[in-house]
């Protein structure tokens, strides 16, 4: 075990106290302190996901995630619910760990159980039938919701073969056919202690959340796990325009590509560059101002490069939901302010203000223990150090707007958009 | 006790303000609250709370158009705002060395909103899209037809975004009069909670509101509802092939003595997998995926939700009787202590929750202070009453107000299902469609 590791960051007059603990075997716990709020938050991210499915086992994490609050070795679904419940906590599994959050009297407790839920789920016949049956429900549902249409087919255009370009739900083909067996060799190989990170906010100090960590995590185990290869993402090609009609009022348009990974140099400039083109608060942003605010297309409308990238590879993803006689017209107003984008930098002025939004927003992402122990997570995952937010301010305002103008001009590519939109017309 | 203390403000105009210092972080959120909701609406204006506050962010003389969310971006911040049946309410979170901009310019849109046409124009074609985005949501339109349903007489009955044909017909001046007729010192309040000092920031609200002058008109009272003397139906037809079920009653107003039992029972029943109705219908029966239950308390008598989403081959009658069987059991058999236990932990929770971003906390603040008749008093009885129902209550309530005489059923179904038979219809029936 290493020596703990305690770093105050200051954003602002923020003060955040986080602590590291990394295990022997692989499990790096993180602790905030957050006294002011008498709640407790605990995240799980182990090194597993959809990207560990083989072939013919799509939806398989999905499914395998669903089905962890369904029943432990030592206790049945019911009882399971109804110890969480009896800690006014509430306990949630994903394809990739869990999470718990409760108030901070019981974070032993619910600590214990989400642990339990992790390492000794009982992924019985009838639950797994049932909750198969619901995803399946789920699947249906998809396929009548145009913007779900719409966005699965956009990510199987851009990603082709690569795992993020098939819905992480699977389909229902491959749903209906997993075994209980199957779940638990998932499990098995997945849910292991190796590359996990193990993060938690609450009320008490770095040190004493470690232990209750270290403590909590000790039946957490397992050998690192030997990833699949990954295929590559489709290349860029040609612009496509794709439109999938469903009898609805609105359609809903994505139009993007590839994106960067969340490690990329670039990834600043593009967040400033992403307020400047399509995201931000309010009407702000080009995009926004134009296509809702001046030419009231929609209700909903965005553009960003930034949101999208995390380990792997993301997208540049633009979205508007509009009526059927205004499809061209958003398709165009997006394609124009991309291109005004790359043909000269913004404004000194423009930049300053996404500088100033940015670094004054960021305290609001903190304010609930969950947000803090993701968070926590994310400075861990992408190496970011404990004195990001301290860092932070200076990264965005070191970004100028010929830098913006550069990122424009290298990451989004109007010539090799796909085009793609799902409902009326 | 849930929140610290609160430092309420009342100027000569009707302004009020409820002023809560919270130091942990250095942020402040400021929740500035018209009444006035749906409910406030006359015949052929339904939806004009709704589309004037998508005009509110529209510019004033002082804070020109689109300078609202600028200045907001610029000071690091977020603002945006909500409209439901009964309130208005625009709200900002700002760093607590800047937030006193926010003051400003809730301060200064109270009576300057400029209306400008061409905004007008353009604002109504936003909303009508936002109005079509619903109409694609079934979920969205099975509530709405519910709702319709059970409020025959009373606004309630009416969409908070409005009828589209209200909406395409409505013109500036007609907002304009609304505008004027609703929006004042007198029919507002302030919410801000966070680290700031009470007194300096006292003396900033009465500075800016002070000023304003009062309507002249209170409140008018909405129509009442009338009893509802036997059980109402309806049927929504959907693309697709998901049914859904919604089972609503009318209940009461926040606050009211049997606000705290009809809560607990909405909890017993739908919240958390150990829940009734979701371990009959979605564990033991597998009829459903999802079951949702609420108590709408609302300034008037609200709504009492009960909603399904059920497996593509499920019947909604057979969801339905289920449901009803459940209501029944709970009327006649009645509850345990221990249930009640269970579920005023989960409640007890939730409010620890709520209280971890101050924007939370000022919209709680917000909602009691708005609807309940102690107004934001009501938060330091809140947990008590939950703590003082007996069993017997929860039984008595679960037979007053969810008696079948009082239920409103809507089943959103696939245009393939039959009703005469109430299964789908054959495939070959179907591939005829």
């Amino acid at each position: 075990m290493s020596a703990p590791a305690v770093g105050t960051a200051v954003g602002q007059k923020l003060q955040l106290a986080i602590g590291e603990r990394v295990l022997d075997r692989g499990l790096t716990l993180l602790a905030v302190q957050n006294p002011g709020v008498p709640t407790f938050a605990c995240s799980v991210l182990l090194d597993v996901d959809l990207r560990d499915e083989r072939r013919g086992e799509d939806g398989l994490a999905n499914l395998v995630g669903d089905c962890l609050d369904e029943g432990t070795s030592r206790r049945g679904n019911t009882a399971l619910a109804a110890a969480v419940e009896s800690l006014g906590a509430a306990l949630e599994g994903h394809a990739s760990g869990g999470r718990v959050q409760c108030p901070a009297e019981n974070a032993g407790k619910a600590l214990a159980l989400l642990v339990e839920m992790l390492t000794q789920p009982a992924f019985g016949a009838r639950e797994v039938a049932r909750v198969k049956a619901e995803i399946l429900n789920e699947i249906r549902a998809d396929e009548e919701e145009p913007r779900t249409v719409a966005a699965l087919r956009f990510r199987a255009e851009v990603y082709g073969a690569h795992p993020y370009g098939r819905p992480g739900r699977g389909t229902a083909r491959t749903v209906r056919a997993f075994a209980p067996a199957q779940l638990r060799a998932f499990h098995a190989r997945g849910f292991v202690a190796p590359g996990g990170i193990v993060a938690a906010a609450g009320p008490e100090p770095v040190a004493r959340t470690l232990d209750l960590l270290e403590h909590a995590f000790r039946p957490l185990k397992g050998r690192t796990i030997d990833h699949p290869p990954v295929p590559a993402p489709r290349p860029a090609g040609a612009r496509r325009d794709v439109h999938l009609p469903m009898p609805r009022e609105q359609v809903h348009v994505f139009l993007g590509h590839l994106g960067i990974k969340r490690t990329h140099p670039d990834y600043y400039a593009l967040s400033v560059m992403d307020h400047v083109l399509g995201t931000g608060p309010g009407f702000t942003s080009r995009i926004q101002r134009r296509l809702r605010d001046e030419q009231g297309l929609c209700y909903t409308v965005n553009a960003s490069i930034s949101a999208g990238a995390g380990e792997e590879v993301g997208t540049f993803s633009a979205y508007i939901g509009t009526s059927p006689e205004h499809r061209q017209r958003a398709i165009d107003g997006f394609l124009e302010e991309i291109e005004r984008l790359r043909a000269e930098p913004p404004g000194e002025a423009e930049v300053r203000d996404v500088h100033d939004y940015l670094t004054g927003s960021f305290v609001f992402g903190l304010e609930r223990n969950a947000s803090l122990a993701a968070f926590a997570t994310r400075v861990k995952k992408f190496d970011l150090g404990f004195d990001y937010l301290q860092r932070y301010p200076a990264l965005i305002r070191a970004v100028t707007p010929a830098e913006v103008h550069r990122v424009a001009c290298q990451h989004l590519h109007p010539d090799a958009m796909v085009v793609v939109s799902a409902g009326a017309g | 006790m849930i929140l610290p203390k609160v430092h309420e403000v009342r100027l000569d105009n009707g302004f009020r303000a409820l002023l809560v210092e919270r130091h942990n972080l250095p942020v402040v959120a400021s929740l500035l609250v018209y009444e006035v909701g749906a409910r406030d609406e006359r015949t052929g204006e339904t939806g004009l709370s709704h589309f004037l506050e998508h005009m509110m962010f529209k510019g004033t003389e002082r804070f020109g158009k689109g300078m609202i969310d600028l200045l907001t971006a610029k000071l690091g911040g977020s603002n945006n705002a909500f409209t439901d049946n009964d309130v208005t309410a625009y709200h900002f979170s700002l760093a607590a060395d800047r937030w006193d901009t926010a003051l400003e310019i809730e301060a200064n849109r109270m009576r300057g909103c400029l209306l400008d046409e061409k905004e007008f124009a353009a604002e109504k074609s936003v909303v009508l899209e936002e109005l079509a985005m619903g109409e694609d949501d079934p979920a969205r339109m099975l509530y709405q037809t519910a709702e319709s349903l059970v409020f025959q007489v009373h606004p309630y009955h009416h969409p908070v975004i409005g009828w589209k044909e209200d909406l395409q017909r409505l013109d500036v001046a007609g907002m304009r009069a609304y505008y004027e007729r609703h929006y004042g010192p007198n029919r507002a309040f302030l919410v801000a909670i966070g680290d700031f000092d009470l007194k300096t920031t006292e003396a900033r609200v009465r500075e800016l509101f002070a000023g304003i002058p009062p309507l002249a008109q209170p409140r008018a009272a909405a129509l009442q509802e009338p009893q509802q003397k036997g059980e109402r139906r309806a049927v929504v037809r959907f693309p697709g092939n998901i049914p859904r079920l919604a089972l609503a009653a009318r209940s009461v107003r926040v606050g009211e003595a049997d606000d705290f039992p009809l809560d607990l029972l909405a909890f017993l029943l739908g919240h958390g997998k150990t829940a009734r109705l979701y371990q009959r219908l979605v564990l033991k029966e597998q009829i459903a995926t999802d079951v949702v239950v609420a108590n709408e308390s609302r300034l008037d008598p609200g709504v009492f939700w009960i909603l399904a989403e059920l497996h593509e081959d499920a019947q909604p009658a057979e969801a339905e009787r289920m449901v009803r069987a459940e209501i029944e059991r709970i009327a006649l058999d009645g509850v345990s202590a221990a249930d009640l236990r269970r579920v005023r932990t989960q409640i007890r929770a939730g409010f620890l929750f709520e209280g971890e971003t101050v924007l939370d906390l000022a919209v709680k603040l917000g909602r009691y202070e708005a609807s309940a008749r102690e107004g934001y008093r009501l938060l330091d009885r809140v947990l008590p009453a939950y703590d003082a129902v007996r069993p017997a209550q929860v039984r008595a309530v679960a037979e007053r107000y969810l008696a079948p005489d009082s239920l409103t059923a809507v089943w959103s179904v696939p245009e393939s299902f039959s009703l005469a038979q109430g299964t789908r219809r054959s495939k070959a029936a179907r591939a005829r469609r």
